[in-house]
């Protein structure tokens, strides 16, 4: 076996113990890595009913068999866990030296069991592994806790870290590294914290194993200079991702006031063309030649790397139009290493639940001061406010009452990113079907729905483009660890991945390949939902029903009037089903686990829960 | 005819303007509308009016709003 080094390390922090297992060639080949890798353990070694936040959950920290090795734009790093957040499986990918170190070290997958007995860190260097106290930095921010561990390590190690957000077990806490990197929005960050685990840092020397290195190299950094080419010449980095935001805008797509509302006269002062004015540094992940952190000062004066979901949920979901007090909500996002997407539309719904009466508050549409506020007691738990908002925007409902429900932005208790799709149905149901909840990494297709279709239509074309995407995007990227970007925003042809899969492993898999392991593990996600919660109905695949309420539409602008049909939808998510092989509760019939060489799990599944 | 035409990211730059009004005197379709604009031949676009989608043979009518964007792909 070439391209994947074949080795799991497993490390138990309550014993602070070790040990290194191997893994064969058809696990590779079934799974892939990253986020196949992660489901099939998290799958075997979680008991259904594991808690959480408990010491049997696991934390799993996997790379790809093109993670780390140079080539467009593989610095990506999964981690995982059952989710605290939504109680599915839960993954984020996020850019880290960690991706290279690991794999210098030898290993594409470290499980975490157990828990510390007081806050330390884990040191991986090559077949060593060092548990360390990390009292000094328990309870400090994470660019803290970089710096501290820069200064031990240098730079260029690899370090994954929680803030306070992590510390505490807010439920939409994440993993950070680098600058402004962050992954693992269903409350990976809570997950790490739970076991006091403060920071994973690795270092490496080996050799990653690769069926032909020389070629290999060569091709790498010469896509590389041509991604780079390209994104000078397409121009898109001047604005990165935030280069949407104007366009959402005009097509009504834009979060405003807990996507009340789908655009606005003052999002000119959060475009693009004001965020690349307001630049004082770009900061990207390793082997990435365009970069995205467009970072700028925050009224503070700190740096705060921008992107075009921190803006729109903490910005014009908000209320708030003043760039540099937006750019500091999202430092104190990453500081205390809570997730910008969520953090935005916690205080969006808290904001409007007090606005609509549900619940007493002092916070307003537009005060960023009070949220800013808000993020210190969410990320240390103070109080009730701080435990009511930490807990996620399903909790709150639940706690709130009055039918707030209905204007909770989650699906599978996941907090729905930047686009506002009261009148985009294909990307609702993206939304809807994701199957780790709100989360556009799964598939986004709305200028699908603008450009090849209708954007009132519900045909089944368009729950075939969602499907598709998330063979791409949360299929393909997820498991062979590579940032989408260079494929998403510059056309980077998809075939270059097979090229390099093929070239790192020694096989010769063609796209469909790839498709069929993006099947299998979305799959077995949609299996793991159900293993947790027999009762599941297709009910989970819905999207917020604000977007299904008349009384909800737009009063003006160029969707005045419209809303999604509840009715439509319905149709559109058979439609869904039916392509997948999903009975009609979004749940794999026997004939696509047994399609997709299930067998076993959908037995294991059947102690459980009924199967069509 | 008057219409406004918006530019959205890197095509404000190739354009030389985010947005702007336009007058014509005979009506056009939004392929005419393209090349009047001298926008980088070749990429890929997404043309909307008044927040639907149009093609490039769809005519262009009084008081429009017209918003030429990239094909962006949700980051």
């Amino acid at each position: 076996m070439t391209g994947w080094t074949g080795n799991i390390l497993r490390i138990n922090l309550s014993s602070r113990s070790y040990k290194k297992e191997t893994y064969d060639e058809a696990f590779a080949q079934k799974w892939v890595g990253g986020r196949g890798f992660s489901m099939k353990i998290l799958w075997d070694e979680l008991k259904p009913g594991t808690d959480p936040l408990g010491p049997d959950n696991k934390l799993i920290v996997s790379l790809g068999p093109i993670a780390g090795v140079p080539a467009p734009n593989t610095g990506k790093t999964v981690v995982a866990a059952r989710s605290p957040l939504t109680g599915g499986y839960a993954d984020g990918n996020l850019g880290s030296h960690v991706t290279s170190q690991l794999r210098k070290a030898g290993y594409d997958i470290v499980i975490f069991e157990g828990i510390f007995d007081k806050p330390g860190y884990v040191y991986i260097e090559d077949d060593k592994v060092t548990f360390f106290s990390a009292q000094e930095v328990w309870g400090k921010g994470t660019y803290a806790t970089l710096d501290w561990l820069y200064a031990k390590y240098g730079r260029g190690a690899g370090i994954l870290t929680i803030g306070q957000g992590g510390e505490n077990k807010a439920l939409f806490s994440v993993v950070r590294s680098l600058e402004g990197r962050a992954g693992g929005r269903p409350g990976i960050g809570a997950v790490m914290g739970s076991k006091l685990l403060k920071a994973i840092v690795v270092k490496g020397t080996k050799e990653i194993p690769m069926a032909n290195p020389d070629e290999y190299k060569k091709l790498g950094a010469t896509d590389l200079k041509k991604v780079g080419a390209l994104d000078k010449e397409s121009g898109w980095s001047k604005q990165g991702t935030d280069g949407i935001l104007a366009w959402c805008n005009e097509v009504a797509a834009l979060p405003v006031r807990n996507m009340r509302e789908t655009h606005h006269k003052n999002a000119w002062m959060l475009d693009g063309e004001r965020v690349d004015a307001a630049r004082v540094a770009t900061y990207g992940c390793p082997n990435c030649t365009m970069r995205c952190g467009i970072t700028v000062l925050d009224k503070e004066g700190h740096e705060s790397e921008l992107d075009y979901e921190n803006i729109g949920m903490l910005g014009s979901n908000l209320d708030i139009w003043d760039l540099a007090q937006v750019a500091s909500l999202n430092y104190l996002c990453d500081e205390y290493g809570l997730d910008t997407i969520s953090s935005g539309s916690v205080l969006g719904f808290y904001a409007d639940a007090i606005d609509r009466g549900a619940i007493k508050g002092d916070f307003r549409w537009g005060d960023a001061e009070r949220a800013k506020e808000l993020m210190r007691l969410i990320s240390h738990r103070d109080g009730e406010i701080g435990n009511l908002l930490a807990d996620g925007t399903r909790k709150m409902a639940q706690q709130i009452g009055q039918n707030s429900g209905r204007y909770a932005m989650h699906v599978k208790g996941l907090e729905i990113s930047a686009y506002n799709c009261k009148y985009i149905p294909g990307m609702a149901l993206a939304f809807g079907v994701a199957p780790i909840g709100g989360h556009h990494k799964e598939s986004w297709v709305i200028s699908f729905e603008l450009k090849q279709t209708s954007r009132d239509s519900y045909g089944r074309e368009k729950a075939q483009k969602v499907i598709d995407l998330q063979r791409i995007r949360g299929g393909l990227f997820e498991f062979i660890v590579s940032c989408r970007f260079p494929w998403v925003e510059l056309g980077w042809p998809l075939e270059n991945y097979a090229i390099y899969f093929n070239k790192a492993t020694g096989l010769n898999w063609a796209l469909d390949d790839f498709w069929k392991v993006a099947d299998r593990i979305y799959a077995l996600m949609n299996g793991f939902w159900l293993r947790e919660y027999p009762n599941w109905d297709r009910s989970m695949h819905y999207p917020p029903m604000c977007w299904f309420d008349p009384s909800n539409a737009d009063k003006e602008g160029p969707i005045a009037g419209k809303i999604l049909e509840l009715a439509k939808y319905e149709k559109l998510l058979d439609e869904y089903h039916d392509i997948r092989g999903y009975d009609n509760r979004g749940i794999p019939t026997k004939r696509t686990f047994q399609a997709l060489g299930l067998s076993e799990e959908m037995k294991q599944l059947e102690k459980y829960a009924a199967l069509k | 005819m008057k219409i406004l035409v918006k530019m959205i990211g890197p095509f404000i730059y190739d354009a030389g303007f985010n947005e702007k009004d336009f007058e014509f005197s005979n009506p056009l379709s939004v392929e005419e509308l393209l090349s009047e604009l001298h926008l980088k031949q070749g990429r890929p676009k997404i043309i909307v009016r008044n927040g639907h989608g149009i093609g490039l043979k769809d005519q262009i009518a009084d008081g429009d709003r017209i918003v030429i964007a990239p094909i962006y792909s949700g980051g």
